[in-house]
C-alpha cells in the first residue's frame, strides 16, 4: 500500500504539472462560478438554493462529472500505456492493484479539487452574507466526490481495454453516460423486450418490477439526490458508491493483468 | 553450454574484484516460450547469466529480444517455461521480489516528461522503498555517474534523446539492482552518444549482471564479451566471438605457404600435429606449396615451430577466420550459415586441380609432364627468375602475369629445373 501512496502522489503531481489539468479546472470553475452568481442574483440571494442548483441541482454538474472523469481516466491509464510509462510502472516493484488504486485516487483527488470550490462559495457567502448550512455543504461535497470517483472507476475499466487514447476516452464517456441514463432508458428497453421478458418472468409486470427496480437502484442521481443533496450522510449510500467503485477497480486490475498474457 | 564458456578467451569481467560473489547464476532461463496467438515470438529459449556477466542479445528486428526481456522483467507472462529465474527467484511466482532486483530500461526509455530529472529519480527511489537518506545520498551519486548531474533540475521532456537515455539508465541504476536489463540502450543515439553509453555499460560490468540487446553486431560486441544470437525467437548461437564463429561458420583455418621440399611428407607432418583435424593442399605456387589446416584452436604456433624445425622457408602463415559480420548478415537475411564455404578454397580458387596434385606420388614428375612440357621448352621462354634461395630450383616466366604463370609453374617447376640443368 506504500506503493499506492507513492503512485497517488506522482499521478496527482503529474496531472497538475501539465497544463491540461489547469485548463480543465479553469474552464469548469469559470462556468460553475458564473452559474452560481447568476442563480444567486436571480433568487435574490437565496444561499441554499444557489448552492443546491450549482452542485447537483442542474445538469451542468453532472455534465462536468461525465466529461471530466473519462478524460482523467484516459490521461491516467491510456496515455501512459501509449507513451510507455505504464511499462515502467508495471515493471517497478509495485502490484497492479497498487498502480490502479494510486491512479484512481489521483483522478478522484483531481475531481475533489474541482468540487472543493463549493467551500470557496460557501466561505465567501458566510463572510459577506448569510452563513450556509455547513452540514449540507459537506455532505454535498462528499457526495460529489464519491459520484466522481464512481465515474473515474468506470472510465478506468473502459480505458484499460485499449491503447488508443481517443478511443479510450470515447468508450469511457459512453460508459459513464449510459450508467447515468440507464434508469431512464431502462423503461424503453423493457417495453422493447416485453414479449421476451414476459416469457422469462411469467408476466411483464413481474419483469418490470424486478429489472426496473434493479435499474432504479443503480441510479446515481437518485442516490445523490436522496441523501447527500439533502445533507444526509447515509451509510447505505456510502456503501453503494464504494462497492461499485471497488468492483470497477477490480475489473481494471484484472484487465491490466490480462495484458501480461495478451501482450 | 557451461563447458563452452570456460573458453580461454572468456571475459576478464569474471575476474573482477569481489569475485567471491560471482559465478552465481543471476538469470536462469530454460525452455522459455511465448506465443502471441499463432505467432511464436520466443521459441524454447534457454540461457544462463552468471553474476557480473555482461551479455548481449543480438538479432534482427522481431527476433524475440524485447519479448524475452519483457518476460524477465515481469511485464509479459511466459506461455511456458521450465525455469525463469532472476537472482534465484521465480519470475512468475515471485514477481514483485524479482522486480526489486532488476533495473529494466525499455527501448522507448519511458520517463515522465512533465517531471524534472531529480523528481523522476526521487519517484523511482520511493517506488523501490528507499529511505529519504538513501535517496539523498544515492541520487546525486548515480546522476554523477551517468553524467547528468548538472541537468537534475531540467524537465525530462526538454532533454535530448541521448540525455534522456542516460537519465533512463540512472533511473534503472538507482536502486542498485543486481541485474540490469537494457533493451537497445544505444538505439537512436548519435555516434558520440553511442560511444558514451557503451563506455558507461562497460563500466557497469562486474558490479551488475547486464543483459542488453541490439540488432547491430559491432554494438553488442563493444559492450559485451558474450553474445546470444536470436533468430525467429530461437537461440542460434551463444558465446564469445570465437565461439560464435565456430557455431555459425565452422572452425578457423590456418594457411601455410612454404618451400618445403616433399609436399606429401610435409602434409603428413602437418596432419600429425596435435589439434589438427584436416589438412588440405592448395597446390603449388611457384616453388611454394600451400596447405590449409583446420582444427582446434589457433594452430599457427605449432605450424611455425614445425616449419622452424624442418627448415621450411615460410612465405605465409596466417589464420583465416570466417568473418562474423558476414555470417551475421547472412543470418539476418534468413540464409543458412552452416554451409559457409572454406575460406581457403573460396579465396584463392585458382588452383582447382589440387586433388590430383597431392595424390600424385612423390618424385613422379612424369605425371605432370604433358601439361608442363610445352611451357618448359627453352625456346618459348625468354626470362627465368629463380625464386628459391635454397636449392635454386624454381623459376617463373616473367612475360606472363603472376597468377597465370604461377599456376602453370606450380605444375612444371621440377621439370623445368631439370631441363635447365641439362642445358
Amino acid at each position: 500500500m506504500k506503493g499506492t501512496l507513492v503512485i497517488f502522489r506522482r499521478e496527482l503531481a503529474g496531472l497538475f504539472a501539465a497544463p491540461l489539468a489547469w485548463i480543465l479546472l479553469f474552464v469548469a470553475l469559470l462556468l460553475n462560478g458564473y452559474l452560481f452568481s447568476l442563480v444567486l442574483s436571480q433568487t435574490q440571494g437565496d444561499v441554499t438554493a444557489s448552492l443546491e442548483f450549482v452542485f447537483g441541482g442542474n445538469f451542468i454538474f453532472w455534465a462536468l462529472m461525465l466529461v471530466l472523469s473519462p478524460l482523467l481516466a484516459m490521461r491516467l491509464l491510456t496515455e501512459e500505456a501509449a507513451s510507455g510509462t505504464l511499462e515502467y510502472l508495471r515493471t517497478a516493484p509495485v502490484s497492479d492493484a497498487a498502480v490502479v488504486l494510486g491512479k484512481f485516487l489521483a483522478g478522484t483527488g483531481f475531481m475533489a479539487t474541482l468540487w472543493s470550490s463549493l467551500f470557496i462559495y460557501a466561505g465567501a457567502l458566510s463572510i459577506w452574507g448569510v452563513s450556509p448550512d455547513w452540514g449540507q455543504v459537506s455532505a454535498i461535497f462528499i457526495g460529489a466526490v464519491l459520484s466522481s470517483a464512481l465515474f473515474v472507476s468506470i472510465g478506468l475499466v473502459a480505458c484499460s481495454l485499449t491503447n488508443i487514447p481517443l478511443l479510450a476516452a470515447f468508450l469511457a464517456f459512453m460508459a459513464c453516460v449510459w450508467w447515468v441514463l440507464l434508469p431512464s432508458l431502462g423503461g424503453l428497453l423493457l417495453i422493447q423486450m416485453r414479449v421476451l421478458l414476459a416469457d422469462i418472468f411469467g408476466s411483464f409486470e413481474t419483469a418490470e418490477a424486478w429489472i426496473g427496480g434493479a435499474l432504479e437502484r443503480m441510479d446515481v442521481r437518485r442516490h445523490f439526490g436522496n441523501s447527500y443533496y439533502q445533507g444526509v450522510l447515509d451509510s447505505a449510500e456510502i456503501i453503494f458508491f464504494l462497492s461499485w467503485i471497488g468492483l470497477f477497480l477490480f475489473f481494471t486490475t484484472r484487465s491490466l493483468e490480462a495484458r501480461r498474457w495478451r501482450g | 553450454m557451461q563447458a563452452s564458456r570456460a573458453f580461454p578467451l572468456a571475459s576478464p569481467l569474471r575476474l573482477a574484484p569481489g569475485a567471491g560473489t560471482l559465478l552465481r547464476p543471476m538469470i536462469e532461463v530454460s525452455h522459455l516460450t511465448r506465443r502471441f496467438g499463432s505467432l511464436v515470438a520466443v521459441d524454447d529459449v534457454s540461457f544462463t547469466l552468471d553474476a557480473g556477466e555482461v551479455v548481449g542479445f543480438l538479432g534482427p528486428n522481431g527476433a524475440g529480444k524485447t519479448t524475452t526481456m519483457r518476460m524477465l522483467a515481469g511485464y509479459l507472462a511466459a506461455t511456458s517455461a521450465e525455469t525463469l529465474k532472476v537472482a534465484g527467484l521465480d519470475v512468475l511466482r515471485d514477481s514483485l521480489n524479482v522486480r526489486r532486483h532488476i533495473g529494466y530500461l525499455p527501448e522507448s526509455v519511458p520517463l515522465y516528461r512533465e517531471m524534472r530529472v531529480r523528481e523522476m529519480m526521487s519517484f523511482q527511489g520511493r517506488l523501490h522503498g528507499m529511505t529519504r537518506a538513501d535517496r539523498a545520498r544515492r541520487i546525486p551519486e548515480v546522476l554523477e555517474r551517468v553524467g547528468v548531474l548538472d541537468r537534475k533540475q531540467q524537465l525530462v521532456g526538454h532533454l535530448s534523446r541521448g540525455l534522456r537515455q542516460r537519465v533512463g539508465l540512472a533511473v534503472a541504476l538507482l536502486p542498485n539492482p543486481e541485474v540490469l536489463i537494457l533493451d537497445e540502450p544505444t538505439s537512436g543515439l548519435d555516434p558520440l552518444q553511442r560511444a558514451e553509453v557503451r563506455a558507461l555499460i562497460r563500466e557497469l560490468a562486474g558490479e551488475h549482471t547486464v543483459l542488453l540487446s541490439s540488432h547491430i553486431l559491432a554494438e553488442v560486441e563493444s559492450m559485451s564479451e558474450r553474445v546470444i544470437i536470436l533468430r525467429q525467437g530461437a537461440v542460434v548461437a551463444d558465446g564469445s566471438r570465437e565461439e560464435l564463429i565456430t557455431t555459425l561458420g565452422g572452425r578457423g583455418h590456418v594457411r601455410i605457404e612454404a618451400v618445403l621440399g616433399d609436399a606429401d611428407e610435409a602434409q603428413q607432418l602437418l596432419e600429425a600435429l596435435p589439434g589438427v583435424e584436416q589438412v588440405e593442399s592448395t597446390g603449388r605456387l611457384g616453388i611454394h606449396d600451400g596447405f590449409t589446416l583446420s582444427g582446434e584452436g589457433d594452430l599457427r604456433e605449432d605450424v611455425g615451430a614445425l616449419a622452424a624445425q624442418r627448415g621450411w622457408a615460410l612465405r605465409e602463415l596466417t589464420e583465416q577466420r570466417p568473418n562474423l559480420e558476414a555470417l551475421f548478415a547472412r543470418l539476418v537475411m534468413g540464409e543458412p550459415v552452416v554451409d559457409e564455404p572454406r575460406p581457403g578454397t573460396s579465396e584463392s580458387g585458382s588452383p582447382p586441380p589440387s586433388v590430383p596434385l597431392t595424390s600424385a606420388p612423390s618424385g613422379s614428375g612424369l605425371d605432370l609432364m604433358p601439361a608442363a612440357a610445352p611451357l618448359g621448352t627453352p625456346g618459348e621462354k625468354k626470362d627465368f627468375y629463380s625464386l628459391n634461395p635454397f636449392d635454386g630450383g624454381g623459376s617463373r616466366d616473367l612475360s606472363k602475369p603472376v597468377s597465370s604463370a604461377a599456376s602453370d609453374d606450380s605444375k612444371s617447376k621440377d621439370d623445368r629445373c631439370d631441363e635447365e640443368d641439362d642445358s
